[in-house]
């Protein structure tokens, strides 16, 4: 197991720096340099003037080779500087660190509690199997899941303001704010679904197994039975799950942080790629790219750990 | 089992109720507070960028060297006067002595020249520094980098400066009436190589402004400024107590914002139903010398036939179009390119509205039919009003002249100046910031714009280019500047290179309770000193 | 010994008929799994059929009529430039369909082939695969196909312009092609790790059994091993990724096109009308709420069914 958590961060580096490669190349031969764009963009009376575009493209370098400027970057990188952006001059790690912290504690608060409530809502669903409670928790999956996140919000906004008289949900004033609340469960409904019904899925399975006949049988009280011998295996795909929650999470911010005006990676991501700006977006391509990897390999390692069965069976998979 | 469960269900829905209960916040009884929403995640407030959407608010923190006022008149205000020579080649720009920075110092020509020197560098990226001083001598080449200072502008002592133009300009004095090029504080803006300081014009780094307010704080990642009253402004003593800018992205969001009266005013938002969602007193505002135009690259097939141009051209109704795009107003249907400058032609054929004469054009161009046509492009389809009127038109050609490729796009992307490659339509406003017709039109359709070797291609009309030319130098009190003016527009029209759109108003984008919030044609709050809120008119 | 292997054989023919007999057996068992089958039948139905039968020309454009609610006229009312959105919706669901149909099946291809080639040679030719689906799994989805469409669609759109002036072929004219490559492209790049995980863990497993190793040994040629062993024990889970794939194929196209990089107006997809009816909902609900809901219906049928089918396939198993 040792060798095999060495191995995989082994491969982190050249994955990261392919993945940054390819991004960059895909920016750089496709859209172009920022500078271009910032006068393209501009309206009518913003004179598009040849030379002085070039003059301030040299001057910001932006004319040497494709490798030679990618070269730079990863260098740069290496020694912990992302570099400035280049349309308006801030420095790319201080951006970053604002807003790193902001969409980390979201996501991660976000899982952990949609982890724990999907999981108890899974396992009272089950336990009440096919009763009005097991087909109430359902449908609220079900709709929860047919409804996109990016549709979730901004109804939901509206109702909470004009409907309940709230406040607008609007802006970043920490964890610990009741404004974080809304954008907190938007952001959870979709995933939570997915976990309830894998739960319930998970708890249904193992009631009909013989040692839980065996242990009621025994007499052991129903608590008991539950806690001892329902959660564990339980817990193995909802834990295997969470991996591409991270994932999903990441990728529901990029929706979600421009209509709560959270200053997070998602709204930098839409600024930064439509801006065509190089060292912002190599900096997010790179945080998100080593998250992604770290989950993996969390949910690879943890999932034989979780259940023996499943590490026979892994055998095969690696 | 399913006791406890569900008393921990109930608590968790009370708990999260206390919490939005109590997210009311707490508003400044006593202080007069102005709250923006910005839409854009602005990480450079220099106002050195000439451009973008925090330059239109500008005027807040900068004084500019003259402005125009609520009747149009020229104010002076950095400078106290500007007189040109006999034949308008030299002008001499007098500072106002009253003129200081919010740290008492005083404004001096040496700040003037150096705020210019500097925008003009290829680092700085003004985006419109050649509209303003472009004519003086010795500028292009700080623009492309060869020099550093601009050899036209002359300190000839500390309240006095000498401009020197590349040829007569009766209008320059109106050129730099503009808080674009407000000058700041070069000892503090400038660093040792010649480039802007890095983030100079925060107030982490002590930047001193001239305007009636200044920056309290800047939070950039959040994108939140605060700002207060300059204590040393040298004009009258601002009413706000404070304004607020946050930047809210969404544009529903920020119409919440606006209608709760969370918001009280935006730096431009456009939205299907802004009118029923806010009122039309929002998006109104008096007439704005800018005209918005589909423009047509001739030189890119299918536009290069006149008689193609022609065809899409009379197969679309401007008014038609209009109730597609902007059904509740507040624009004006566009006919001719000059609006609202003195020189506005009443004698201007518009273009007519003919679907018959349309197909019989297309039906006469080397295409003959619409199946044989490339692919027509739209770029600069970026807003639903625009989406609606690209739609209304591709729609209307279809119908017409059975035209079927026709692709719009939002930004313009890579489809760089001349070496575009396939783009034929461009929407785009044009106009200009002084009123002056000849202004106007050099912005628009002489071959030295932006517009036209952009937009158009690199349209080239020795005639157009002629006429406009003479007239730049006949004084503005003289005829013949208006004449030939509009003897260019005519030349022009008779090209068919354009799909007339709409004339824009400067909203005023301020809810009902924000008074004397006027804007000039430069975009800015005229007299920020002068705006107030009366608190009675909020929900 | 080698009557047993024949006996064995026969019986794992026999072993596999009944399996897919009990696994359809559980499936028409589920009732929600079935519902989940009508409605995904009835819409494929009307994205085949429907754009036949609609009413209206979707592009046809009623600028009296702008934004009416729901009536005998129009069933599903009009958007802002008048065009009837029950046709829109209709014509959406082809769209839907064949985002879906071709991503996933693309997806699907890419994978069979790199994990088979991986699991059946294995050595390097494995690792490298493992590393290359390592690769695409760490690239955040929606970046990646945000970057895509913002640097390759101009490229391909120039290219396309160049061959039509070319040719006059009208075949390049189309722009529309070009949205749906884009789309199809990034959608597949994004999906085919996953399919390629299964098939390769699938093989891996099958290479590793009992029978597989004794009809090795035995000499049985590697296409019988093939079409005996490893098809029949794949087609569970690659029937599931199949389900799972159309319903989030969808739903990523809807997230695209809220985004502004999906397939443009004026072609309708429920992602793009979803994106145009949040702009006005709070004035003109209708306009959002046909494509919201009945991309939600769809996207519930597919969870159904999904559901459903690994329930019947899997019985013990878990996802």
């Amino acid at each position: 197991m040792g060798r095999y958590i060495l191995h995989r961060l082994l491969r982190w580096f050249p994955t990261v720096v392919l993945i940054l490669l390819t991004i960059y190349a895909l920016v750089f031969f496709g859209a172009g340099d920022p500078i271009k764009l910032i006068f393209l963009r501009a309206p009518g009376d913003v004179a598009y003037d040849v030379e002085r575009v070039e003059a301030i493209r040299e001057e910001a370098g932006l004319n040497e080779p494709f490798l030679v400027q990618f070269g730079n970057y990863m260098w740069n990188i290496m020694h912990g500087n992302f570099g400035n952006s280049l349309v308006s001059g801030r420095s790319v790690n201080s951006m970053l660190a604002a807003a790193v912290p902001v969409t980390f504690q979201i996501g991660l608060t976000a899982i952990f509690l949609l982890t724990i409530f999907g999981t108890l809502l899974g396992v009272i669903a089950a336990l009440n199997h096919n009763r009005w409670l097991d087909n109430l928790i359902v449908g609220f999956a079900l709709i929860t899941w047919g409804v996109p996140v990016f549709v979730a919000g901004p109804l939901v906004v509206v109702v909470l303001v004009l409907g309940l008289g709230m406040d607008v949900p609007y802006g970043w004033y920490g964890l610990f704010n009741p404004m974080v609340i809304t954008p907190l469960v938007i952001l959870s409904l979709a995933p939570m679904s997915l976990i309830i019904r894998q739960a319930r899925a998970g708890v249904l399975e193992v009631l009909s197994e013989d040692y839980i006949r065996t242990a009621r049988s025994k007499g052991l009280p129903r608590r008991t039975v539950v806690l001892r011998h329902i959660l564990r295996p339980v817990l193995t795909p909802v834990v295997s799950q969470v991996g591409l929650l991270i994932i999903a999470t990441l990728n529901n911010s990029i929706l979600i942080e421009r209509v709560f005006g959270l200053p997070g990676l998602g709204r930098l991501t839409e600024t930064a790629i439509k801006d065509s700006d190089y060292p912002v977006i190599l900096a997010i391509v790179f945080i998100f790219s080593t998250v992604v990897m770290v989950s993996n390999l969390l949910v690879d390692i943890s999932y034989p750990l979780l259940d023996p069965r499943a590490a026979a069976k892994k055998e095969g998979d690696e | 089992m399913k006791k406890i469960l569900a008393i921990s269900l109930m608590m968790l829905v009370l708990f999260g109720s206390l919490f939005a209960g109590g997210a009311q916040e707490a508003a400044g009884e006593q202080e007069m507070v102005l709250n923006i929403a910005h839409p854009v995640l602005q990480q450079n407030w220099s106002p050195l960028q000439g451009g973008g959407h925090a330059a239109r608010w500008q005027s807040l923190m900068w004084a500019a060297p003259m402005y125009f006022d609520a009747d149009g008149v020229l104010t002076p205000y950095v400078l106290s006067s500007a007189e040109p020579n006999d034949d308008y080649t030299v002008w001499t720009l007098k500072v106002n002595p009253d003129a200081v920075f919010s740290d008492g110092s005083k404004i001096t020509a040496a700040d003037i020249k150096g705020t210019w020197d500097l925008s003009a560098r290829p680092a700085t990226k003004h985006g419109r520094i050649d509209l303003f001083i472009g004519g003086v001598e010795g500028f292009n080449d700080v623009l492309v980098g060869k020099a550093e200072k601009i050899t036209g502008i002359v300190v000839k002592d500390e309240s006095t400066l000498e401009v020197t133009l590349t040829g007569a300009d009766p209008i320059f004095d109106q050129k730099i009436a503009t808080a674009l090029i407000a000058p700041v504080k070069i000892a503090l803006a400038e660093d040792a190589t010649g480039k802007e300081v890095q983030e100079w014009w925060t107030p982490a780094k002590g930047v001193v402004v001239s305007g009636p307010f200044m920056p309290e704080s800047m939070d950039l990642d959040q994108g939140i400024l605060t700002l207060v009253p300059n204590p040393n402004f040298f004009g009258p003593k601002p009413k706000l107590d404070k304004i607020v800018i946050t930047t809210v992205s969404d544009a529903s969001t920020a119409t919440l914002m606006l209608k709760t009266g969370k918001m009280d005013a935006h730096t431009e938002l456009i939205t299907p139903t802004i009118i029923q969602d806010l009122g039309a007193g929002f998006l109104n505002g008096p007439p704005l010398a800018k005209g918005q135009q589909f423009w047509i690259d001739a030189h890119k097939p299918p536009m290069d036939d006149i008689n193609v141009r022609k065809a899409l051209i009379m197969a679309v109704n401007t008014e038609e179009m209009g109730l597609a795009a902007y059904p509740d107003g507040p624009f004006a249907p566009a006919t001719q390119l000059l609006y609202k400058v003195p020189g506005v032609d009443p004698d201007f054929e518009p273009y007519r509205y003919d679907p018959e004469a349309a197909k019989a054009a297309l039906a006469a161009s080397k295409y003959k039919d619409a199946r044989l046509l490339p692919k027509i492009m739209f770029v600069g389809i970026s807003t639903p009003t625009h989406e609606a009127a690209a739609q209304y038109i591709a729609e209307q050609w279809r119908q017409v002249l059975g035209i079927e490729g026709v692709e719009m796009k939002p930004a313009i992307e890579t489809y760089a100046g001349p070496d575009q490659k396939s783009v034929q339509i461009f929407r785009d406003d044009t106009g200009t910031r002084v009123p002056d017709a000849v202004s106007y039109l050099m912005g628009t359709i002489h071959s030295q714009s932006g517009n036209a070797r952009n937009k158009l291609g690199g349209y080239e009309n020795a005639e157009v280019d002629r006429l406009l030319e003479e007239a730049s130098t006949k004084g503005v009190k003289d005829p013949a500047r208006i004449e030939l003016a509009q003897q260019a527009q005519n030349i022009f029209r008779d090209e068919y290179l354009y799909i007339p759109y709409y004339n824009d108003v400067m909203s005023k984008w301020a809810m009902p309770w924000v008074k004397n919030f006027d804007k000039n044609d430069d975009w800015q709050v005229i007299e920020p000193w002068n705006v107030e809120i009366d608190e009675s008119l909020r929900p | 010994m080698i009557k047993k292997q024949k006996h064995s054989n026969s019986s794992q023919d026999e072993q596999q008929y009944n399996l897919y007999k009990d696994a359809y057996t559980r499936l028409v068992a589920n009732k929600l799994a079935v519902v989940g089958m009508i409605v995904l039948f009835l819409v494929f139905f009307v994205a085949i059929f429907g754009p036949y039968i609609t009413p209206y020309d979707f592009l046809d454009q009623d600028l009296m009529a702008r934004n009416q609610p729901p009536s005998m006229k129009h069933w599903f009312g009009t958007d802002d430039l008048g065009r009837d959105i029950l046709s829109r919706v209709i014509y959406g669901a082809r769209t839907a369909f064949i985002v879906a149909v071709s991503v996933t099946f693309l997806s699907l291809m890419i994978g069979i082939v790199l994990g088979s080639l991986g699991a059946y040679i294995g050595g390097k030719v494995d690792t490298f695969v493992v590393w290359l689906i390592d690769v695409f799994m760490s690239i955040p989805s929606l970046l990646l196909v945000i970057v895509i469409n913002v640097s390759l669609k101009p490229r391909l759109v120039n290219w396309m312009d160049m061959q039509f002036l070319a040719t006059q072929n009208e075949f390049y004219r189309n722009t529309i092609l070009a949205d749906f490559v884009l789309v199809f492209g990034s959608l597949a790049l994004i999906k085919w790790p996953k399919a390629a995980r299964i098939i390769r863990g699938q093989i891996l497993s099958v290479k590793k059994k009992n029978y597989v190793l004794a009809a090795k040994a035995l000499g049985v040629p590697s296409s019988r091993i093939v079409k005996k062993y490893v098809i029949p024990n794949s087609i569970g889970p690659i029937i599931v990724y199949i389900s799972a794939s159309l319903g989030e194929a969808m739903v990523f196209e809807s997230a695209f096109s809220f985004l502004g990089v999906g397939v443009r107006p004026p072609i309708p997809s429920w992602g793009n009308m979803i994106s145009d009816g949040l702009r006005v909902w709070q004035l003109y609900p209708h306009i959002l709420a046909a494509p919201a809901l009945v991309l939600a219906i769809v996207t519930i049928a597919y969870s159904f069914l999904g559901d459903g089918l690994n329930d019947a396939l899997n019985p013990r198993q878990w996802k």
